[in-house]
Parts: C-alpha cells; structure tokens; sequence
C-alpha cells in the first residue's frame, strides 16, 4: 500500500500532498505545509504543545495521522493569529500576563486556550486550571498562564 | 544608577520576544531546513554495564532510505577533543573516556552506539530496529553507597575506580572539639533523588560542513553559541574562525543545554564526514533517559549549638552521582556545595568533606542551581535542630541569621557578603504569610484531625560568578546610521528576555528610546566572545557590559552634538533619541543627526575625534561572586490517608539588587520554585535493579501542571550590589529555596505523628510510607 | 519517536471493519480515538502492519435507551458522554467519571468503546462497566454476541474478544430509585490515570438502607476489581454504618500491583480510603432522593 494522497483544509486553505499513513498531523502541518508553529515536546501525547483545533475541537496532533485529517478543518497557531500582525485577545493576554518565556509550549496553551474560552467564557478559577490541565510548562511555573486566561475571559484587568 | 529620570529600567515592559512566540512564527532548532538536509537518529544502548559482543550494521545500511551508518568506533576515530572550554584536559584528575560514542562496552541504557544517517525520521528509526546489537550484560552500579562499596564493579575501567572527585576532610582538631562538647549536636543524613531538566524543547543541532570552504556551520539549542563553537571546532579539527555556531529560540534548558553532549560531537563529526547538513532532533525518550541527570546527592550534617540555639560549629560530608558521561569527564560540584553550605547564618567554624561517584546512568549535567544541595540539607536540618531543641524554626533562624550590622561578612570559605539581606527576607516572607496566625490555625486544624505544615527556605545565592570562561562579557553597542540602535553580545536569551532588558537598560544610559534598539545574540559571526546564559550572569554580566558600553556611547554622541549644538556637552540631554540643550527647548538634534555626522559628514566632526558610533564594552563584576538572596515559605495540608500534599500558600521574598524589569523577575522566580514543587513532589528519574530506566515518558517523569501550584505570592526588597547596574542575579534561585520550602513544610505538618522527614521525592506513596513504616 | 510503517484502512461499516480484522488477524489493531494507541505505537512499543480506523464508521456513533439500559455506541467521544443529558439522567456514574478522564484535549478524541477496549486497568470506564454489570456489544464475523463485564475484562490490555471482534457498543443498566453515585480516586496530578480509584453506585430503600450496590476499584489488579464483598457487606447498611470498617474488611484479600508510581502497600491501604469516601458520598446523594 504505500503512500496515501491526502487532502485538508489547514487555516482555510487546502493543502494536499503525497503521504505515508504513519506521518502524523503534527508532522504534516510542520513538513508538508511550513507551519512550524505547531511544536513537538513529547510525541506521546502528554505535554499539548502539538495542540491544534481539528474541525473546532481541541487535540494532540501528534496522536492524529495526516491522512486522517482527510478532508477535516485544521486550525494551527498560524490560524488563530489575525492577517495583519497583531494579536488575538488570546495572544495579547499572555502577553500583557508574562505567560510565556522561553515560548516552546506556548502555541499549544494558545490554540488550547482559544479553545476554552470558546465553550466556557467566564470560568471560574477552577475549570480554568482544570483546563490548563493538559498542557505542560516548564519556564513559567504557570502563574503567568494563569493570569493570562483571567485577562482574556475578562476576569483581571491588563496591566496599564 | 540611570542618569536622572531612569524610563525603562525598573518598568515591567512588555516582551519584544512575544509577539512572534505567541503567534507560533518562533524559529526554534527543528525549523531549520537546509536543502539536502538529512536526519539523524541513534541505536542506543538497552543495557546499563556490558560488552558489546556483535553489532552488525549492515541491513540498516542497505535499508532504503539510508545514506550512512556508523557505528561508536568509526565516529570515535574521527572525533576531536570534547572537553568544554572550562574544562581544559587534565591528566591528573579522574574523568571518564571523553568520546562520543560507546565503543567495545556501553556504560547506561541510553548510551549511543550506532548513528543513522536518512532522508527522514522515520526511516531513520526503521534503519535502528534493523541493527543487530548484543551486549553482554555486567552487574550495573546504580547507587551512591553501590559506587563506593568495596569490590564494587568499575563503570570506567580506565580511571580504576568509582571516585570521580573527592574533597577530603581537613584536620581541624577545633572544630572536632566543639563538635564533641557542644551543649546539643545534632547529626542528619539527607537525601536527594535523581532529576532531570525537562525544557520543553528537547536537544537538537544541524550542523553543516563545506568541504571547499572549508567551514563548518552549526545551528544548536544551545545555552551558549560561543561554547558550541570551541567544541565543535575541536570536535571536527577546525580552526575556531572556520566554525560559525547560531542559535535562534530555543526553548528552555535550565543547564541542560550549557555544555554540548556527546550527540553533539557525533553529529558534527558525521557531518564533516559525509559533506552532507545533518540534523538531530532529540525524542523525549531520548531527552529523559540519555541528556541528563541532576540532583542525585546526600549530605550528612552534624550541628553543634548551644542552649540558646546559636550555631557554633558544622561539619556536612556530601556526596553525588555524577553518573558514567558527565560533560568533561568529570565536573565535580561539591567545591560549590561546601562554598556555600552556611548560607544565611553565621557559622563561625564548617568543614566540609565530600566525594563524586560515577554510577552506570546518564551523565550529570548542570540543573538550575547544581550547588542548591547545600539549600536542601541545610534548611532541612535547621527544621530538625529547631525541633531537637525545642525552638520554632523561624525563631532559630532569626537567631543565626547574618544580620546588616555583620556586614561585610567573611564566610568560613574566605567569600565575603558584601550586600544581603537574608533576616529582611525572613522577616518580609513571615508577615506576608501571618506566621503567628498561621501556627493558630495549624493547632485549630490539628485538634480537627487535619494537617496543616508551613516550612521556609532562606538561601543566598552566588550569581554571575565571575571566574574562568564566565567572568566577563562584552557589548558592541552601534548606533547606525539611520540612528537605530543595535547591541551585539554573546549572551544566548532563551526565556530569560533579554530581548527585552538589555534594550531598558541600553535605552535609559544612552538616553534613546527603548523602540530604537534591538539586541542582536546568537550568532557567532556577530556577537563578541561571550559566555551564554545560565548561572545567573545575564543581569550582573551582560547588564553591566550594556550599560557600561551605552554610557561610554552616550558621552561621543553628546561630544559630537555639542560640537554641532555649540553647547557644552554637560549642557545636553538625551531623551527618547532626541538631544537638547538644557533651557533652549528648540535647539535639538536627532540620534539620526549625530550619526550622520559620523558616518556620511565625517568633516564635521571634532578635531582628532574618530569617526563611527560605536563602541566596544566588556564587563567583569568586581567580585568573585554578586550575592542576592530570598526566604520561601510554603504551606500545606496533607491528607494523611492518602498521603496527598495540597500546597496552600506560596511566599518568596527576595532581593535581587535592582530590577531590570520586575515581571521577569517574578517569572524567573516562579519557574524555578514549580520545578522545585516538582522536585519534592512528582519527579524521580528511576532506575530498576538492572539499570534500565523506568521513566522515560511524560507519563512515568512528572511534572508539576497548573492545578498543583499555588498562585505564589512576591515580596521584593531592592539593595543595590555593587556591580555597575546595582543588579544582582536571581535565575537559578527560585529552584533552590524551594524544595526545603516545600520539604519542611510537609514534615511540619507530619511531625505531631512521630514521622520525621529526610529524604525525597515525598510522593504519596512516600508519605504514606512515613506515616506507616 | 516516529511509528513504524503500517498498511491504513478507513471501512465505513462495521461488517467491512470486521472483515479487514478477520483478514489481518494479529497483524492489525483498531484504531478509534488513538489516545492509547498512538503514543505505544510512536514509542514503537507495539508495531501492527495494518491499521483498521473506525473513524469513518458511523454505525459506531449514537447514545439510545433500550430495554432499561443505555446504548452507548463505541466511537462515542468521551467528551459526548461527559455532557450528554441522557446519560447524565441515566447513568450518572459515567458522567461523573468523564471528567476524571486525562484532559479535555483527550476527551474530544478518545472514545468510550476505545477505552473499554483497551483495558487499562488504571482507567474509570472499565470499572464503572464492572460496577453497573454493563454487558459489551461485540461484532464478529459470525454476527454480533453480548459479553457481560464480568467476563470481558482478562487482564493488563486484554480483553476476551477475539482477534476479528469488535466492541461495537456497551449497554449501561439504568437504576431506578433512590440512587446515589461516585467515583473516589487518588491520582499524583489532575488528569493522570489514578493510583487507586473506585466506581460505586448504591440504591437506597425508603428505610435509607441499602438495598442494592454495585463497587469497582480500578488501578489496583491488572483488570477493574470488583468489589463484591464490600456489596454484600453493604445490604442492609445506612448512612451511620462504618464504612470504613466495611472497605478493610471487604478488601481484605486484595492483591494489588507494585509500580513506580505507587507501591503495593500504598495500593492496598487507600483502596478502602476511596471505597469508604465515595460509599459515604454516594449513600448521601441516595438519601437525598
């Protein structure tokens, strides 16, 4: 059997290429289509920095197989960031939060965070961490990523 | 200080860094692509001790796909000198075989044995599953006490023995005396799991020689471009002005990413090889079971005090596991263990004795405060004294803490405290907590049946140490022509925001706005020598070199103004890029103006003066060390049926000198203190009886995630140092006054049921042990 | 940590599904949220030549009540069973284990049927199952059988399906009366798979006794344990009775797994713990009824 052409729609735009079956979703959206802001950190499905939004919903692209993303929507980082050079509330807040230092784990807490807010706009603290749950961090300690998800459902106040 | 109306310095200016992280468009290692570029992967060893009795290559070799194989022997041969620069070869000292590869043994499951070289990742692992490899397996050492017992096997059969370092013990017959007759002494033996860094990006390099230019051009996740540099030309047998090292993002090392590691070496020499750009992007397999270990140490600590609880005299031996392949060879850490040992008190007599083994595990790299052993024992121990004697922790330290009237305060190792301010500290994480209301409420809690702890970690901490390859580092500070500003240094910011600070800093001595300058880092080709970060240094170091180098700027362009304003140039201000003479608001001139003058109307310019706007700084700190310093404290409750610790509050109070930018100092801080949560209560790299390890996912290696922090809570306190900024490193520290913290406040809460607290990790699973023996 | 190659198959009927497992035998796997599997398969763990993708099969979707039990078909998402009403109303222990499950990223993708089929002892689907005697729809060549819970689970992985069936769908009991449910567990960090953990369900009689309990214990045997002699030792009891004495005694005899997480011991001790606090919680919810 071989190779498998596969067609998705990634941040709106079709993208079609010749692929293995085992080349995962991440790998696809970072080889086959450029968009390196999805990152690898563990490849085993724990850590969310490979998180991008498949038809709307949040998951781990390195547990997906590109060619099961046939004909599927995918939203990558890339996708969530506006045309024009600025950022989303999302973005801004962990901005104005210092919710990101080193950046590596940061596109799978923004795609995963868009995500949240989506469903549940006013969290409490609670389903906030229990939503932050499944992204790891090791540069901030959290506390900025947590501050940024209050600012961004309106919850705190950005710095002046 | 700043001149006058400091802008930028002391703001908590948002990062020029995130804009691009934030929108995924970062370049990290796995980014670069070169065209013809290949992919690395290792076969590693499954085995902790054993001879390799057949590894056969050849089906890989054929396997579709795959351009080369190499086994430990023919990348061995080819390999230059690995030491780190500030580690220069030295025949005297024990260090294991520097090479890059296992070759005829291997020495921990992970070690490489076999190179792929293939079009992809995955055909690369395909061509691994293909290679036959037996290895006849030996007994392992896996333990401290294994390493050191008598007839215990030799993980390096060229050193002769386990002993990778030792510190003997100095007579000191005083010493033993108060020791001996002291009203209470009291002897502890703590200990210390295995660790390891987990930035959340993995290793990775892509290294690229061209055999008719004869250069070798690397890109690293590196902490420090410069060192990538050295090693790699001695690696590869080129000279240094041949090699160019770059790193763009990088994310996260912690230390991991200070010195490079075996792979490394491999890579650049496979590279060279085949004339081929190769990369090697490290798995997290391979990242938790063959970087790097940390934090796998004892320490045995006897205290004498007299009856009022002062400190009269300490003794701490300590050992740790540097494993089989520390970068180097060796690189004990005792030397700073011992250093630092008293700490906050006054301690007017310490010896100190300790010993470095080698064990058949993955190498012992640097990890966020490699020294912080002398944190753990000791803030451990002075719960345990406090409690002996019958004291309150926090009041025994007040006691003994060295106080503004001890200043300057000689240490028993010779270093003198010049500025700290640890009792403040003490002081501010008390209140800040309500301790006395605290202790009520623990009782309350108690006659309830529940359990309650609070535990306090006071530290001082010996930042931007300046000897060897780390004293110093430089600023090419450039104004071009258009008036923009730019700054070239060595330093290697991977989420330190040094993107961010050096422009404050630049901004506010050269009197620009923060808009017009940018920091220009990790390229080989442009930054001057310097020595990357970690150990705390950027603050202290690249601080000073950036200011010193903008005030030297600062004076030209008001020398060349002046001339062209015909003022004085005392007469002159620089605000947001713009020159003025002082009382005549209409007469300016632009940055723009005076760099035009410099470099397109050199004619104007003042007799004798050279032309150009730029300017070459390189800083060293007037101390050996500049101290800073803070208190944690922690609370916690802990479900004593399932042995679930719940962290409740968390307090740093600390002094860190002058804060460049206050929101990356508290970031700083509470990066290092999660990882000392984790530290106590997730992370163990494990080994079993055979030395296979047990923990090489993210489901076996845990570590913390955001509903196991507490929210944490900052006091801070400016001192000025007496460095040329007044800053004071602080990086590392958040992940030393943390375990104790954390450590103590979990035996506070245990101690009314008998249970007393020495060792860690302090999972559930070991509370429950304590609490049940 | 790349997977080795692998033959890919997207049947869009269950019979085309069984007939590519019947064909491939051991050399394939089903693949269905892939939370599971992907990772074992990238750490090369497991390696299969042919994977069969249930994705597109969408006789595989669909909650529906049937005969006092609730039909929750395999491909179900686990974050469709966490906020589906009916099965809120209908087996309440299941919505209250969902939340349990990993982390909402892993809900949207894995499946009910998936995590019931693989086994994993340390997992809540597979002792709530236990608990409640749910009964596994399960498909083969020779058409379709039903395997009660007590029988499917084997052991670590393993279930007793053959290697050409296919859980198609579990059917949950539904309980009427006064009924209370919970699920207890112990787990190092939010999302993580429990040290030890336990499914309960009780129904109350208008004496606020207990009349009928279904206990499982997951994480502590290499299969969902159930916990038959705490349910025999509860008929009778109220909400006072010492549940505390009753969790020790009734698990007296448990054997439980050593791994680097938790020892043996450990296991052994906090198994009564979360017995006895979701019993306590259940029986009060009951009582409220």
């Amino acid at each position: 059997m071989g190779d498998v052409v596969v067609t998705v729609r990634v941040n709106g735009e079709e993208r079609k290429a010749l692929v293995e079956p085992r080349l995962t979703l991440a790998d696809f959206l970072r080889q086959e289509c450029g968009l390196t802001g999805t990152h690898l950190a563990c490849e085993h499905g724990v850590c969310g920095a490979c998180t991008v939004l498949l038809d709307g919903r949040a998951v781990r692209s390195c547990l997906l197989f590109a060619v099961q993303a046939e004909g599927a929507e995918v939203t990558t980082v890339e996708g969530l960031t506006p045309a024009d050079g600025s950022l989303s509330p999302v973005q801004e807040a962990f901005r104005d939060a210092h919710g990101l230092q080193c950046g590596f784990c940061t596109p799978g807490f923004i795609v995963s965070v868009t995500a949240f807010l989506q469903e549940n706009p006013k969290p409490t603290d609670e389903e906030i961490r229990d939503a932050l749950s499944g992204n790891l961090c090791r540069c901030t300690g959290y506390q900025g990523i947590i501050k940024a998800v209050r600012m961004a459902a309106g919850l705190e106040a950005a710095p002046a | 200080m700043s001149p006058a109306g400091a802008r930028f310095v002391g703001q908590s200016i948002k990062r020029r860094e995130d804009p691009r992280l934030v929108s995924g468009h970062g370049r990290y290692i796995d980014d670069v692509v070169l065209p013809g570029m290949l992919h690395v992967a290792f076969l590693r060893s499954p085995v902790a001790r054993g001879v390799i009795t057949r590894l056969d290559v050849e089906a890989a070799r054929q396997h579709p796909g795959v351009v080369a194989v190499f086994t430990g022997a023919e990348i061995n041969q080819r390999c230059g000198p690995m030491h780190p620069t500030s580690q220069p070869p030295n025949p005297e000292a024990p260090h294991a075989p520097l090479r890059p590869m296992a070759e005829g043994d291997v020495r921990y499951v992970g070690d490489p044995v076999a190179l792929v070289v293939a079009e992809n990742r995955y055909v690369a692992e395909d061509a691994c599953d293909l290679i036959e490899l037996e290895v006849e397996p030996g007994p392992p050492v896996l333990d401290l006490e294994a390493a050191l017992a008598e007839g215990a096997p030799v993980v390096h059969p060229e050193v002769g023995s386990n002993i990778a370092g030792a510190i003997p013990a100095m007579p000191d017959p005083e010493l033993e005396q108060i020791l001996a007759s002291a009203p209470h002494v009291v002897t502890r033996t703590f200990r210390q799991q295995r660790q390891t860094n987990v930035p959340m990006e993995t290793r990775g390099i892509v290294a690229q020689y061209d055999r008719y230019a004869g250069d070798l051009r690397v890109w690293a996740s590196s902490q420090n471009i410069h060192e990538w540099r050295a090693y790699c030309a001695r690696v590869a047998g080129l000279p240094e002005n041949r090699v160019r090292a770059v790193m763009g993002d990088v994310g996260g090392g912690f230390g991991q990413k200070a010195f490079a590691l075996r792979e490394d070496a491999a890579v650049v020499v496979a590279a060279k090889e085949l004339a081929r750009p190769l990369k090697w992007i490290e798995d997290r397999q391979e990242n938790l079971m063959a970087a790097n270990s940390a934090r796998h140490e004892q320490a045995t600590v006897t205290m004498a005090l007299d009856d009022d609880g002062h400190i009269l005299a300490a003794k701490v031996h300590h050992v740790e596991d540097v494993g089989a392949h520390p970068p180097g060879g060796g690189g004990a850490g005792g030397g700073f263990v011992a250093m630092m040992f008293t700490g906050p008190y006054r301690i007017p007599r310490f010896g100190f004795s300790g010993t470095s083994v080698f064990t058949n595990t993955v190498g012992k790299a640097p990890y966020r405060g490699p020294w912080m052993m002398e944190t753990v024992a000791r803030e451990q121990m002075m719960d345990h004294v406090a409690r002996e004697l019958g004291i309150d922790p926090v009041e025994l330290r007040r006691r003994n803490v060295v106080r503004q009237e001890d200043l300057p305060y000689q240490l028993p190792s010779g270093l003198v405290y010049d500025v700290v301010t640890p009792a403040e500290n003490l002081e501010q994480a008390t209140a800040m907590l309500d301790y006395e209301g605290f202790r009520a409420a623990q009782e309350e809690a108690r006659a309830q049946g529940r359990y309650l702890g609070v535990g306090v970690g006071l530290y001082v901490e010996p930042s931007a140490v300046a000897f060897s390859v780390w004293a110093t580092d430089q600023a090419n500070i450039r104004i071009e022509p258009s008036g923009q500003v730019n700054v070239l240094m060595g330093v290697a910011s991977h989420g330190h925001s040094l993107e961010t600070t050096i422009p404050q800093v630049v901004a506010d001595h050269l009197g620009c706005d923060i808009e017009d300058v940018v920091l220009q880092q990790g390229d080989t080709a442009v930054a001057p020598f310097g020595a990357g970060t970690g150990g705390s240094r950027s603050a202290v170091i690249a601080g000073g070199a950036a200011q010193q180098g903008a005030t030297q700027l600062r004076e030209k362009v008001l020398q060349i103004a002046g001339s062209l304003l015909e003022a004085a140039p005392e007469d002159l201000e620089i605000d947001r890029s713009v020159i003025s003479v002082r009382g005549t608001p209409a007469k300016t001139l632009r940055l723009a103006d005076v760099a035009a003058a410099a470099y397109l109307n050199t004619d104007v310019l003042p007799a004798g003066m050279e032309p150009g706007l730029e300017v070459v700084a390189r800083y060293k700190p007037p101390a050996p060390f500049t101290w800073s310093n803070a208190c944690h404290v922690c609370t916690c409750e802990i479900d004593v049926h399932t042995g679930i610790v719940k962290l409740l509050r968390y307090i740093v109070s600390e002094d860190c000198g002058v804060m460049i930018n206050p929101m990356v100092v508290e970031g700083q801080i509470a990066g290092g203190v999660v990882q000392g949560i984790g530290g106590v209560l997730f992370e163990e790299v494990r080994y079993d009886a055979d030395g296979n390890p047990l923990t090489t996912t993210f489901l076996d290696y845990l570590i913390p995630t955001a509903p196991e922090v507490p929210i944490i809570e900052y006091g801070h306190i400016e001192t000025e140092s007496n460095t040329l900024g007044g800053y004071k490193g602080m990086g590392e520290g958040g992940a030393i006054g943390s375990p104790p913290a954390v450590a103590n406040a979990i035996a506070d809460a245990l101690a009314p049921l008998g249970v007393t607290v020495t060792d860690l990790p302090l999972g559930p699973s070991q509370v429950l042990a304590l609490l049940h023996p | 940590m790349k997977p080795a190659p692998f033959e890919y198959h997207a049947p869009v009927t269950v019979a085309d599904a069984v007939g590519l497992l019947a064909e491939h035998g051991d050399e394939a796997k089903v693949l269905a949220g892939g939370q599971s599997l992907v990772p074992m398969l990238a750490l090369r763990l497991a390696r299969f030549g042919h994977l069969v993708d249930l994705n597109r099969v969408t006789e595989l979707d669909g909650i529906s009540r049937e005969n006092g039990s609730l039909r929750i078909a395999s491909m179900t998402r686990q974050a469709v069973v966490g906020d589906h009403p009916d099965v809120a109303k209908a087996v309440p222990l299941l919505a209250q284990a969902t939340p349990l499950i990993g982390h909402f990223q892993i809900r949207n993708r894995g499946t009910l049927g998936g995590s019931i089929a693989h086994a994993d002892p340390a997992s809540e689907y597979p002792a709530v199952a236990l608990a409640l005697d749910a009964r596994m729809e399960v498909a083969g060549t020779g058409g379709t059988r039903m395997v009660p819970a007590s029988e499917f689970f084997v052991s670590t992985w393993t279930t007793s399906m053959e290697t050409e069936e296919l859980l198609t769908a579990v059917h949950f009991p539904v309980w009427e009366g006064r009924c209370g449910w919970a699920v207890e567990e112990v787990a190092r960090r939010h999302g993580d798979f429990a040290l030890v953990g336990a499914a309960c369900g009780v129904r109350l009689g208008d004496d606020d006794a207990v009349e009928q309990a279904g206990v499982a214990l997951f994480g502590v045997a290499t299969t969902p344990f159930r916990a038959g002699a705490v349910e025999q030792a509860l008929v009778g009891a109220t909400a006072g009775a010492d549940l505390a004495g009753i969790a020790r005694e009734g698990l007296r005899d448990l054997e439980p797994t050593d791994d680097v997480h938790a020892s043996a011991d450990y296991r052994r001790r906090v198994s009564a713990v979360v017995v006895e606090r979701a019993l306590r919680r259940a029986i009060e919810e009951a009582a409220r009824g």
